[in-house]
């Protein structure tokens, strides 16, 4: 096999690896342009982040494979960055009530959400997008525009320590999450399950699945795993905000999307997911580096969305 | 006589708009009783109900022209912004007189249509997705030429916009009455009709020597005067500038337009979208009268904007669920119709 065709296999067929290589690209042009970037605080950050939007990104993955989009995931995990704080409001100990009590509202958006976007049989993107304008309303009523509180201070060392200033002690979460998740999409009869519905969803019918079930519960998932982002991202913050993660929503999308998973469903893996999210945080932080400002950021994203639509989404022409 | 009534009527029934038509009354009605038929019908209840909401029942018109082809744009709600960006900017930083400078937000709002419509119909890209990222684009966009809500309009403008005519007209509905005029004039050319083919089955019409894609751009560029021209009204009722505005008309217009009875090609009208945004217009007036009326039946009640906020955006979520009433018997085409706007590309790689 000739080295060219060797790499345009991998360009067209190893999505998450061509994902690392555009964020060591990324990475490089970063600390070209401004060397002063390149330390060991900044891999830190980018680690923890990276993780944050993973964890958010694994519901997403499991949404995009079965066909369906999420776009309450920021909503959803700014909600429970407000409970989070309010439960907390400094003090130890409340962690399992936290817990609780975020899962439980994840749950019930993400049921909320399947159950009208497959029973009902309107599009997800809509109804998730309803739905995350509304959660949104929520957090102001119940705040008053103000959410109170800080996270507590020994939770707030778990996510934002450093073992020898490099690795985040976040990362003993992400091994418990990412695991999940690996095991949810790729090694579990619900994984199996919702490739087949995403590939083909009647055929799959035809063969005894309950292709409702497993799309409702996708986004019952999705829900509960921004939630937990969401508390990991009060941790991270130290406080919280109405709208705090809503940029969540579209980045999780992007990462999963530039992971190599499609919209048309059945295809994606949770590893191109987790490289995709790293790709989304290199990117933000070099232009956070080069200085460019918010407006520009949204540009960059925007576009970011449409060329990669361009590539691997269009159409066949209708003259054929 | 009786029996021509009831051969009206059925056929009325099976009218795209008659679900519609019939939320809309049955509404009307219910806000007629909230605020009382004495403070209802006066000549300066109709001007501010219009007024305030001619953007929004704009952006709804323009939405089902795109509907009426088989596509949609979420974007809509923030060309609006756009073209109030514009409209406030050019006069004030370049100096430009207001009238060229209105035009040329006008202009823009066309032109922005028209770029969303080239991703959608010549690039093949999936409509709600593409326009959701375009959101981002526009708002990038908005923000670097305004950086913050700011600027003014002259008085005699929005006094215009505001005013009333002979009496009984208001200004705002004037606008609305030349819209529908040349969309009626649009609707008998040649034109509407290959947009009722080409939205019912692009492959079919194509086939018969309608061109597709020209057909779906020419709606774009009528959506975007139609956006356009909702943008001026947002400028002029606002009298002022905010380049992060109206984002929500795009989910807002597209939940009114599936509410009235539209689908996804050939089927629906132009009312169909009219209705539907009466529809969501006339339940927001009587919620913010039943809040009143709650806050000075019940003593200490105190109700802030944000909960006005949620019971509006609560009402867009019952909206788009209603459309499991209205539109049963064209469910199914309005599924695969979605389906369509959200998959376009076949399975690649693996």
């Amino acid at each position: 096999m000739g080295s060219g065709l060797r790499i345009r296999r991998f360009v067209k067929y190893n999505r998450p690896g061509m994902a690392l290589v555009i964020a060591l690209f990324l990475l490089l042009i970063t600390v070209l342009i401004n060397p002063k970037s390149l330390n060991i605080n900044t891999f830190g950050s980018i680690l923890v982040q990276t993780m944050l939007l993973s964890f958010a990104a694994a519901g997403q993955t499991m949404v995009v494979i079965s066909g369906g989009v999420d776009l309450s995931v920021g909503s959803v995990m700014s909600m429970a960055a407000v409970i989070t704080t309010g439960i907390m409001q400094g003090q130890g100990g409340r962690f399992a009530q936290v817990i609780l009590a975020t899962v439980a509202m994840g749950a019930a958006i993400g049921l909320l959400n399947g159950v009208c976007a497959v029973r009902v049989g309107l599009p997800p993107i809509v109804i998730t997008l309803a739905v995350s304008y509304v959660v949104t309303r929520l957090q102001y009523v119940f705040t008053g525009g103000m959410p109170t509180g800080v996270a507590a201070a020994l939770f707030k060392k778990t996510v934002q320590y450093r073992i020898f200033g490099l690795i985040p002690a976040a990362t003993m979460y992400a091994v418990v999450i990412w695991a999940l998740a690996f095991f949810l999409i790729h090694r579990s009869r619900f994984g199996k399950q919702l490739y087949l519905t995403g590939n083909n969803e009647s055929a799959a019918r035809l063969n005894g699945i309950n292709t409702r079930k497993i799309r409702v519960l996708t986004f019952v998932l999705s829900g509960v795993f921004s939630a937990v982002a969401g508390v990991l991202g009060a941790g991270y913050m130290g406080m919280s905000q109405c709208q705090l993660f809503d940029n969540y929503a579209y980045n999780s999308l992007v990462a999963v999307i530039v992971g190599g998973s499609l919209f048309v469903g059945g295809v994606g893996s949770y590893f191109g997911s987790i490289t995709g999210s790293l790709v989304m945080i290199v990117l933000s932080n070099g232009l956070t580096v080069l200085d460019i400002s918010q407006p520009v950021r949204n540009l960059v994203l925007g576009l970011v969305m449409v060329i990669l639509l361009t590539l691997y989404n269009r159409a066949k022409p209708i003259r054929q | 006589m009786a029996e021509a009534i009831r051969r009206r009527w059925g056929h009325f029934r099976r009218q795209p708009v008659f679900t519609g038509f019939c939320l809309f009354m049955a509404v009307l009605a219910l806000n007629i009783i909230i605020q009382t038929p004495a403070k209802f019908f006066t000549v300066s209840n109709f001007r501010i109900l219009l007024s305030k909401n001619m953007p929004l029942i704009l952006t709804c018109l323009g939405q089902s022209v795109l509907m009426m082809c088989g596509v949609l744009d979420l974007s809509t709600g923030i060309q609006l912004a756009f073209v109030n960006v514009i409209a406030i900017m050019l006069p004030q930083e370049l100096g430009v007189p207001v009238g060229l400078g209105w035009a040329c937000a006008l202009t823009g709002g066309v032109l922005i249509s028209l770029f969303c419509g080239f991703c959608i119909v010549k690039l093949r890209l999936p409509a709600l997705l593409t326009t959701f990222s375009i959101t981002y684009i526009i708002k990038g966009v908005n923000v670097l030429i305004m950086g913050e809500p700011q600027g003014k309009v002259e008085k005699i403008i929005y006094k215009t916009y505001d005013s009333v005519l002979f009496g009984f007209l208001p200004f705002a509905a004037l606008i609305l009455l030349a819209v529908l005029l040349i969309w009626q004039y649009i609707k008998r050319t040649r034109y509407g009709r290959h947009m009722y083919a080409v939205g019912n089955n692009p492959r079919n019409a194509y086939a018969v020597g309608i061109n597709p894609e020209r057909v779906q751009m020419k709606a774009f560029l009528i959506k975007g005067f139609i956006v356009g021209l909702a943008g001026l009204c947002l400028t002029a009722s606002n009298a002022s500038g905010n380049p992060l505005q109206a984002e929500e008309y795009g989910i807002r217009s597209l939940s009114a337009c599936m509410l009235g009875g539209m689908n996804f090609g050939g089927w629906g009208t132009l009312s169909c979208g009219l209705f539907g945004a009466g529809f969501l217009v006339i339940v927001q007036n009587a919620v913010y009268y039943l809040f009143n009326f709650l806050t000075k039946a019940i003593q200490g009640l105190m109700i802030n904007s944000y909960w006005q906020n949620l019971v509006s955006d609560t009402i867009i979520f019952l909206g788009l669920l209603a459309t499991i009433i209205t539109a049963k018997a064209q469910r199914e085409t309005l599924k695969q119709g979605f389906v369509k706007q959200l998959k376009r590309g076949e399975k690649y790689g693996g």
